[in-house]
């Protein structure tokens, strides 16, 4: 294998290595990832092929570019001397080859004079090519990387007292960053207070691998938000939910198929479907692909399961009766629902997707966890046989954030459909008793995330 | 919409409905055609999950009788071409489709069947 210098996007640094991994995954290659996880935007990953590098450059929506790796050092002569050890590299381009090279530095400004003198102290490789700005056969970069500062007013960055610098060969510049803004939710032509931002359902859509042919289900569709990265991927999509109005908006057709009409997706959406995920009408299992999904944790939309909090009353239940005798049936019969709590679902989630999925499968999804209490049992506590978490990525808001887990159906036999705990006990937490964090997500954001007898 | 594609993936599910409950039955459908996208590959790994006489039904149901009542051995081109017709190119977009066991109806609205159940229908 080979070095490769990886520069990412700032943002969302706990998704960037899941994200590369599953794409490598979906074409069948490997990586070499560094053993301490960096949050700088620079890394350096060996790959077998260039061609490896490109293709991850043209899907992941967290790379911005990638770079033949030539050198790295925590001072210049440190890079020097790796960059000399690299001649092989760059020892074809001396004779005739365009290029353009340049300096620039993350969390700080370079300043000109020192940027010159930075190029000058290259000479020893001796380019002979032509200096070409607009169209080079070749781009070198060199990268100072510095601390972040921000905030911190007094202790100003000195100019070259950065952390690492690194140097090497454009490969490919990021393309799939510019996803971002085709699925701006602001600009689709239907989106609700329930959908998930642009880069976040890309990420999502990466961590499910879509690609052509590939059958994708959100059991929680809502407005549709992931629905759209993953056919654009390639993938056909079904979603369902327990409120056909969440799908359906108020104009005609239905607002998933106009917002997917409008990124010219329409044929990938394969089908709505307004059921209770507990309550499901699937035939069979062994079906999807993959699974992904934002499940509701009650803040913004109520989680809901068919069934009712109490008992009805005999008097109720006599009307009711009534009702259904006398077959009137120009309203629109609305059943009852009753709360489902956070800990519960996801269960259950992961339950109904070992189901679902082909073995092999992903289920993606986001838990929300609350920060001070959260630990990694939470999330093996709701696993099951045949399941495994392959990637859980914090997204922080302070006190509380959100997880996006993805599971993997490493389990090679089908299993039956699931039974779904329907009434409140908790004797599915099994011998150890574990209550996960997230459990009463809602009621505790409501309360501030403050602690009880605190 | 609904497509035959996922029509055969959906059976009643009714509390205490768990036989002869499918495929659900077809009324008063308004249908379009709209092209979809020919892949080969994702209907030859389909093929093993569909219930043929039961897609072969509802598509005569609505009206097409361009499959043959028996799943031919031999899956050619030809083949995967009436099928990719069949599975993801008939939209329903009205109608009902009613569970030939308990008799329960599924309406379909803009395109979208409801399946939640009523109260009495829960297990
Ligand atoms: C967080 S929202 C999903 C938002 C969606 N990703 C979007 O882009 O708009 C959760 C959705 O789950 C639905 N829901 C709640 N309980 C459900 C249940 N038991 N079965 C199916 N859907 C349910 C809600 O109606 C809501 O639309
Ligand atoms: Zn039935």
């Amino acid at each position: 294998m080979r070095g490769y210098l990886f520069v990412f996007a700032q943002s969302h640094s706990e998704f960037r290595i899941p994200e590369i991994q599953s794409i490598a995954e979906l074409y069948g290659f490997s990586l070499q990832l560094p053993e301490l996880e960096s949050v700088g935007p620079f890394v350096v990953i060996g790959l077998e092929k260039e061609d490896h590098a490109r293709l991850l450059a043209k899907r992941c929506i967290l790379l911005k570019s990638v770079y033949e790796f030539w050198g790295q050092g925590s001072t210049y002569e440190e890079l020097h001397n790796s960059t000399r050890a690299h001649k092989s590299l760059w020892d074809p381009y001396q004779q005739d080859t365009s290029f353009r090279f340049f300096v620039t530095a993350y969390n700080h400004t370079i300043p000109q004079s020192r940027q010159r003198q930075i190029m000058e102290d290259f000479s020893y490789m001796a380019y002979l090519g032509k200096i070409e700005l607009k169209q080079p056969e070749l781009v070198m970069g060199c990268f100072e990387e510095y601390d972040d500062t921000r905030g911190l007013a007094k202790n100003r960055v000195k100019d070259g007292n950065f952390r690492q610098v690194y140097f090497g060969r454009l490969i490919e510049e990021g393309s799939a960053r510019a996803l971002i803004g085709h699925f701006d939710v602001k600009k689709r032509a239907y989106y609700g207070n329930t959908s998930m931002d642009a880069e976040m359902s890309l990420l999502m859509a990466n961590q499910t691998k879509a690609a052509p042919g590939s059958l994708i289900y959100d059991p929680f569709m809502g407005t549709g938000s992931m629905a759209y990265p993953t056919a654009h991927f390639g993938a056909l999509v079904i979603g369902s939910d327990i409120d056909g109005r969440q799908m359906r908006g108020k104009e005609k057709p239905a607002g998933v198929f106009r917002a997917a009409t409008q990124y010219g997706l329409a044929s990938r959406i394969l089908g709505l479907f307004t059921f209770d995920m507990t309550r499901n009408p699937w035939r069979c299992g062994d079906l999807f692909d993959a699974i992904v999904t934002d499940p509701p944790y009650g803040v913004r939309a109520g989680a809901k399961r068919l069934g009712r909090k109490t008992e009805p009353s005999e008097k109720h239940k006599e009307v009711y009766r009534e009702r259904l005798a006398s077959g009137r049936t120009d309203q629109p019969y609305i059943p009852p629902t009753k709360p489902y709590e956070l800990s519960d679902l996801a269960r259950d989630l992961v339950l109904l997707s070992r189901y679902l999925l082909k073995p092999g499968g992903r289920l993606v999804f986001f838990l929300p966890t609350v920060t001070d209490e959260y630990e990694d049992v939470d999330i093996q506590s709701m696993l099951c046989e045949g399941m495994e978490v392959i990637a859980n990525s914090l997204q922080d808001f302070g006190s509380w954030g959100r997880r996006l887990v993805t599971i993997k159906k490493t389990a090679t036999t089908s299993f039956p459909p699931p039974v779904f705990n329907t009434n409140d006990d908790t004797s599915w937490l099994g011998p150890s008793g574990h209550v996960p964090a997230h459990k009463d997500f809602r009621e505790k954001y409501f309360q501030g995330f403050r602690k009880e007898n605190s | 919409m609904v497509r035959l594609i996922t029509h055969n993936l959906l059976a009643c599910h009714a509390k205490g409905c768990n036989a002869n409950n499918f495929p659900l039955q077809f009324k008063d459908v308004e249908i379009e055609i709209r092209e979809a996208e020919f892949n080969p590959d994702f209907l030859r790994g389909f093929l093993p999950k569909i219930e043929w006489k039961a897609l072969v039904d509802s598509a005569r149901q609505i009206g097409d009788t361009s499959l043959p009542a028996e799943q031919p051995e031999m899956v050619d081109d030809d083949f995967l071409k009436s099928l990719h017709h069949v599975l993801l190119e008939l939209h329903i977009e009205e109608g009902s489709m009613t569970c030939p066991n308990c008799s329960h109806v599924y309406p379909i609205s803009n395109g979208i069947p409801n399946m939640l159940l009523a109260e009495h229908e829960i297990a």
